[in-house]
Formats: structure tokens, sequence, C-alpha cells
């Protein structure tokens, strides 16, 4: 599509940006994980920064990124951009020198421009070699966690509403049982990651059942993780997947059904189950030729009546960039992603989600994008996937395994002082390594 | 006499049993990835390959065709039409409500919710009727803002048996997708220098070593033998430091000098202990008449070392044509670097879902190392020997 052709789209931000800038000749390598579609419709964002500036982009995508990237800057060839999955590692290659600060005008753009600004603030400010905290990452491409989908068809066949409160859900999976129906597919299969779905329904639940500077201290270990906050937590999440009647397979099923065959419960006849929490990917499982909004849709889930003052809390997870070489390419790449223009190219597309007010969400592809973005644009509080945040050894390895543990009969009090055994021994011998999925 | 002939046969059929199971075990993981090759994504999803040659039974629910489509008879407004469409199956049993698609026998009449009712017969085709107008499926609607279709028809649930399906179509994406061909190009180009140099190389080394005397030999051998234990991994940012320090970067000459350098140490040693087993008399009648080092080397050992050197060059080949650490560290990951094991990967979907790929990949892949090996199998059983036994 030129530019100027349709009027959903920023094309002022556009032609600004390509007054600005004048890159002809030059070219800029990005590195990142997105690889087959999701790299084709980033092909298409940069296709207008290549059009804009004369500049060419080398993007080079790779499942392994996350080792990849550990052998380019140690060994001296770093991409002049990544695009990293989770903050951790940035926060790693920070501290080392490796990757150059942003501007110093970031931050306040952040505030000002994201949907929950100072959550994104929190998220990609590192401290560097120097010791000084500044901004390391610009935050681009969201997926929203807090998400249970469900099949509009079989809640009509049934008579089930939408929940409005959490309240309300506890009810609705009371009554399906009730009607001898199974309520929830909860897999927390993922081969070699088993376990990391529960770490979403216990990070959910803990930003609705306590403020997110509860959430912050448990992320950054200022209290123990088994702290009662985070018990609570854990045994709300016990209450939907530690009944037999409430899960598919039973509780002892939802630790070994792979969370990718999960979604078919749902649209299976008679149905496994009629709703499933999980992120805003998990639509590329369900099978072939699944409509969005007919055979399948999705609710908010819902924050407890009885907890007000917390709004309307939002888990999620997203890719950063950051400069790993500095060239006035990649400034000028950085500065692109602040145009209303690079976000809303991919809206059109799929799999986008963006937190950024001045893009228009008349732009989404289709009307499930757009509902999962007005979640994220409305969101009172956003908070970051806390697995992911953590050191490597807790997130993405005491964490899962504990839960796993938990869902096949554990307490939650001998599963969480497990993890916190682990998370303090970590700590007391210093080898705290920043996160990795 | 009899009776140790006797027992001896048993044996020998004994042996072969064992022999025949073991071999039967070993192959069934091939052959059910080439079944699994060979079938539906769907189907590969909801069951094991094993059960592929027998007709399936499996709960679905069928569409009527649209509301628009009905009738008013007698008994009100009728739908009517095949559950299975143009496609062919048999309904044993079927229901009104997602929850019972196996409530009633095929041909029965059944009441709706709602009034009106409902037969599927067993070759699919269905009446349903209502004493109201039909209207599009009622939806309970979340955040997507989603209307109702007009034409999309009700469901009907139905518990049918369903032939076995087969396709070539996973074989056919992994043809036919993007880069693929250059990616072929490009695992190629990496794989022959990759072989055919680390060859050269290991040739002279492992003739010094094994038949010119000069002080420090054994210790160099022994160093050589030491090197097989150095796992790659763990020199693959010095090396790439190297790489970029000396200013070669990353491509092809970069690929090709890692590969032999990894390469080197089990060529030398296995080429260096063939070597040594050749006849003493033949080389040392070669010096008495004056060929050089470089003769000998080239008109004897050599053409006499042929099976040793292509017994290496199959490892080399198969290792260097399947290897993906290597070429994503010294190569690179960009579209026109891709390797096809790299291509293969990325076919396999952003989140390693779309494995029915993976076993098509797996047996395009196959392909030219399968070339390769038959071409040179004659060789390899005497190759593989090479070594094992001194003047063997």
């Amino acid at each position: 599509m030129p530019p100027d052709q349709d009027s959903r789209f920023n094309w002022a931000s556009y032609h600004e940006f390509a007054d600005r800038h004048d890159l002809t000749g030059q070219s800029v390598s990005i590195s990142g994980t997105w690889t087959a579609e999701d790299a084709v419709t980033f092909r298409r964002v940069f296709e207008y920064f290549e059009e804009a500036t004369g500049a060419t982009v080398n993007y080079s995508g790779s499942d392994s990124f996350e080792q990849q990237i550990i052998i380019d800057t140690s060994s001296g060839s770093p991409p002049d951009i990544g695009i990293f999955p989770q903050p951790g590692l940035l926060r790693g290659l920070a501290g080392q020198g490796q990757v150059t600060p942003l501007p110093d005008d970031t931050n306040d753009w952040l505030r000002a421009n994201y949907a929950a600004g100072d959550s994104w603030v929190d998220l990609v400010n590192f401290e560097g070699p120097d010791g000084q905290t500044r901004a390391y990452g610009f935050p681009y491409k969201i997926d929203v966690k807090s998400l249970v989908f469900y099949s509009p068809e079989n809640f009509a066949a049934m008579g089930y509403d939408v929940p409005a409160t959490m309240e309300d859900l506890k009810a609705l999976t009371q009554q399906i049982v009730e009607d001898g129906g199974t309520p929830w597919c909860i897999g927390l299969g993922s081969g070699s990651a088993t376990g990391w779905p529960a770490t979403d329904w216990v990070e959910d639940l803990m930003l609705r059942l306590n403020p997110p500077e509860v959430y912050d201290q448990w992320v950054s270990h200022e209290i123990p993780f088994d702290d009662p906050h985070v018990l609570a937590a854990i045994e709300e999440f016990g209450w939907f997947a530690k009944t037999d009647a409430y899960v598919d397979g039973g509780a002892g099923g939802a630790g070994w059904i792979d969370h990718r065959d999960s979604p078919t419960g749902l649209f299976s006849i008679p149905p496994r189950c009629f709703m499933m929490h999980q992120a805003s990917f998990i639509g590329s499982f369900f099978p072939a030729g699944t409509e969005f909004g007919r055979d399948v849709d999705f609710f908010y889930m819902p924050p407890y009546a009885s907890h007000p003052e917390l709004g309307n809390p939002v888990l999620g997870a997203g890719t950063t960039f950051a400069i790993l070489r500095d060239t006035p390419v990649a400034e000028a790449f950085l500065a692109f992603l602040r145009t209303p223009i690079a976000h809303e190219i991919w809206m059109a597309q799929t799999g986008f989600l963006t937190p950024f007010s001045q893009a228009n969400l008349d732009t989404y592809g289709d009307p499930t994008l757009r509902g999962m973005g007005e979640i994220l644009v409305n969101a009172d509080t956003f908070r970051f996937d806390a697995s992911d945040l953590m050191p490597g050894a807790i997130g993405a390895g005491a964490f899962w395994t504990g839960m796993i543990d938990y869902v096949a009969g554990q307490s939650a009090e001998r599963a969480a002082s497990g993890i916190e055994r682990s998370w303090s021994s970590l700590a007391r011998t210093g080898g705290i390594e920043e996160g990795a999925e | 006499m009899d009776n140790i002939a006797g027992k001896r046969g048993r044996l020998t059929w004994a042996l072969n049993i064992a022999v025949f199971l073991l071999v039967l075990l070993w192959t069934i993981p091939t052959l059910g990835l080439l079944v699994s090759s060979f079938r539906d994504a769907d189907q590969l999803q909801a069951s094991g390959w094993w059960t592929s040659l027998s007709p399936s039974v499996q709960s679905s629910a069928a569409r009527t065709g649209p509301p628009a489509t009905q009738t008013s008879g007698l008994d009100g407004y009728v739908l009517e039409g095949n559950v299975f469409g143009d496609a062919s199956g048999e309904v044993v049993t079927f229901g009104t409500t997602p929850m019972m698609p196996d409530a009633f026998p095929a041909g029965e009449t059944a009441p709706r919710n709602g009034g009106g009712t409902l037969v599927v017969n067993a070759d699919g085709s269905y009446r349903m009727t209502s004493p109201t107008p039909f209207e599009a499926p009622d939806l309970v609607t979340g955040e997507t803002a989603g209307e109702p279709l007009p034409d999309r028809g009700l469901r009907v649930f139905i518990t049918s048996t369903e032939a076995p399906d087969f396709t070539t179509g996973n074989y056919g994406t992994v043809l036919n997708a993007d880069g693929m061909a250059q990616s072929f190009l490009n695992t190629l180009t990496v794989a022959i220098p990759a072989t055919i140099i680390p060859i050269l190389v290991a040739a002279y080394a492992a003739y010094a070593l094994a038949w010119m005397s000069f002080p420090g030999r054994a210790l160099l051998v022994s160093a050589v033998v030491g090197l097989l234990v150095v796992p790659l991994q763990m020199s693959l940012i010095p090396l790439l430091q190297l790489h970029n320090a000396i200013g070669l970067g990353r491509g092809y000459i970069g690929v090709w000098l890692a590969h032999t350098g990894f390469g080197l140490p089990l060529a030398i040693y296995l080429l260096r202990n063939y070597m040594v087993g050749l006849p003493k008399e033949v080389i040392e009648s070669a010096r008495v008449d004056g060929a050089t080092e470089f003769e000998i080397f080239r008109k004897i050992i050599l053409p006499l070392s042929l099976p040793a050197l292509a017994a290496f060059g199959i490892f080399q080949f198969l290792w260097t044509w399947n290897d993906l650490l290597v070429a994503k560290v010294f190569l690179g990951n960009s579209d026109t670097q891709m390797v096809m094991t790299g291509r293969i990967v990325e076919l396999l979907g952003s989140r390693g879902n779309n494995w029915e790929l993976l076993t098509a990949a797996a047996f395009v892949s196959m392909i030219v190392p399968l070339i390769v090996f038959f071409s040179m199998q004659k060789y390899f059983v005497r190759g593989l020997l090479a070594g094992s036994v001194k003047g063997g």
C-alpha cells in the first residue's frame, strides 16, 4: 500500500518523519525472535521506514535469539538493533555496557503516550555499567495475557453469560459443573517450559487481589515467595485448577496436557471445556477456519467485586527494542517506532497490540485485535509477566516446576516455600543470572 | 550329531528372530514419521499414526444451510440438506445440544429445544423443523464486536465414522516454502567444501603422522586424540571473536574454516590409524626405488586409503548437512544466508506447532544424505573398521 492511500492511517506522522530523516545508502541490521508470519508482517512495517529514509533494513529472525544475542555481543559482532522477547535478558546486557541508552526524553514520552505509561517506564529502565539508571529499551508489540476464551454458541446453547466479576466467574464455573459440563481447559504442558501457563494464572490473580506495588515487591523479591499475599493468589488458582470436576482431564490432567492442544477442548463436541485462560497469541492454535466473534470469543479476566480499588489491571508480555550498536540509522529506527504510523501498519495486519494512545484503533485488522487493543488502552495498571522478570532460575525454572507440584497435589505453602528456598539460596550464592525462557 | 545340528538350527532361528525384532523396533519410529508426514494436520493432532488406517469415529458439529434457505411446510419451517455436504461418511448418532451428540440413533426423530424436530439419517441427510422462522445462531458476545452472520446455519451435532485421510500437502508446503531452494543451495555451499577441505588437510597430516619420522610425533598424535574430546560449543565465541578480529566476519569462508577445524581431529585420527596399518614393505620398497614422500603419498597411500577417506567423507558430510548451530553462529541468520535446517525450523511456525511439516521436512532433507550414503556405501563398511585392527 503506497503512502496516503488509506485515511485511517496517520500519514502526517509518516511525512513528518520522512522529512526529518534522509539516510540514503545507509543500512541497519536488526535481530529478533520473529520468524515465519511474524517476520513477514514486521517486514511490511520496516518497508515504510526504508521508503521514508532511503536506508536499508536487514532483519534476521531466529527462534534461538536469546542464545544468539549472547554469542553475538560477546564476540563483538552484535546487530545494530536487538528485539528482546523479555526485559530480563536486556537488563543483563545493559549492565555489561553492551546496550546504548536511549535518548533522555524516552521516559517522558512513554509516560505521555503509552497507556499505563509508568508501568512501561519501570520495565525498560535499567542500571547501566556506570550504576546510573536510564531507559535502555523501547516496548513495541505487546501480548495481553488477561483473557478468557470461550465459544459464544456453546454459551448461548447453555444459557451462560459473560461474567463481569471474579465472583460471577466462580459462580459460572460451578454452574457449568452442575449442568454436567467441564468449565476449564488448563493445559500446562509446554515441553521443557512445562508449567508456565500456571504462572500466568497466578500473576493475573495476584494483580486482582493485591495492589501493583505488592506485585512489584514480589517480582523484585522484596517480599518472600511464600508471603501470604502470594499464597492467596496461588490458592485462588488452586480453586480453579485443583478441583477435578473443574478441569478438562482432571486436576492431574492439567499438568501434562499441552497448552497448544488444550484450545481444541473448546471446539470439540461434546465440549471438553467451556473456558480457557490464555494470552492473545493462542488464536494461532485454534483449528483452521475458526472465526473470532462467532466460533470463539474472549472476555477480560474479570476483577473481584470485593476489590474495586484495584481497577482493571492487565497482565501482558511484549518485545523491547534496544540499540546494540549506535548508528544514525539505528537511532532513526527507534524514532520511527514513536510515530503512530509504525504501530498502525502492524495493527492493520495481525498479531499486534499496542498501548500507544495516538495510534488509531480503527486500523486494527479485525474486531478481535481491536477488542484486545481496547483492553490494553483502557488498562488502569499494566504489569509485565512476572516470571519473565524474575531471575531465570526462578521465573523459568522453580516457579514452573513449583506450580506443577502444586497442581499435582502439593500444598500452596510447600510449593511456595520450595520456590522461596531456591530464590534465597540463589541470592546467597550470588548466582543471580537474569531471566531466560 | 542330529541333536547338535538341531540345537544349532534353533539357536540360529532364535538369533534371526531377535535380530528381526530389533530391526523392527529400530525402524518403527521412522515408519511412524513416514506415515505422519502424509497425514492431515488436524487428524495428526487428534490421533496417533497407528490409527491412521482405520476409519475414525468422531463427534462433530455440522451446520445446516443458511436460514434464508428455509421452506415452510405443513409442520412449520423446514431446513433440509446433508451434514456431510459434498463429502461422504456415516452418521451413527446425533443430538440437538453440544453436550449430547449421541442422544439419538440415526433415523430417529428428536425434539428440539424451543419446539420443532430434527432427524438425521445414516447417510447424513437431515430435516430440521421449527414452529417459528429460523434465524442465525444465538451468540453470547464478548470483547469481539462480532455480529451474528445472517447466512450462518444452525448446528447439528453428530457422531460419525469417517474414512482415513491422507495428503501430500505437507510435502508440497515444505518444497514450495519461500527460500527453500536458496537454502538448499546454501547448505550445499556449506557442506561440500566443509567436507573436502578437512579430508585434504587430514590426509597429508595423517600420512606425516603415520609414516614420516620426526621428533615429537607421538606427542602430536596424542594431542590430536586429546582434541577429540573438546566440545565445539566451548569454542564458538572465541572463534567468532577471532574471525571478527582478523576481518573475516561472517560468511562461507568462516563456516568452512570452523567445520574444518571441528572435523580435523577425528579425520586425522581415523586416517592416521588406517594408514599405519598399510603394509610397511610397499612403502619401504618405494622409498628404496627413490620415490619422494609426495609421490609415495599420492601414488600409493591415497589409492589404498580410499575406504577410510570415503568413510570419513560420509561422516563429515552428514554432520555438516544436518548442522544448524555452526551455520547459525558463523554464517548468520538473514534470509539469504539461512541453511536448510534453519529454514525447516522456521517452517515449524513461530511457536513450533506445525509439526506435520517437520515430519515431511525430515524426509525431504534426508534425500541428499541418502544419495551420498548409498553411492559410497561399499566403502563405508570397510571404512568403519578403519584403524580398528592394525594391518587389517
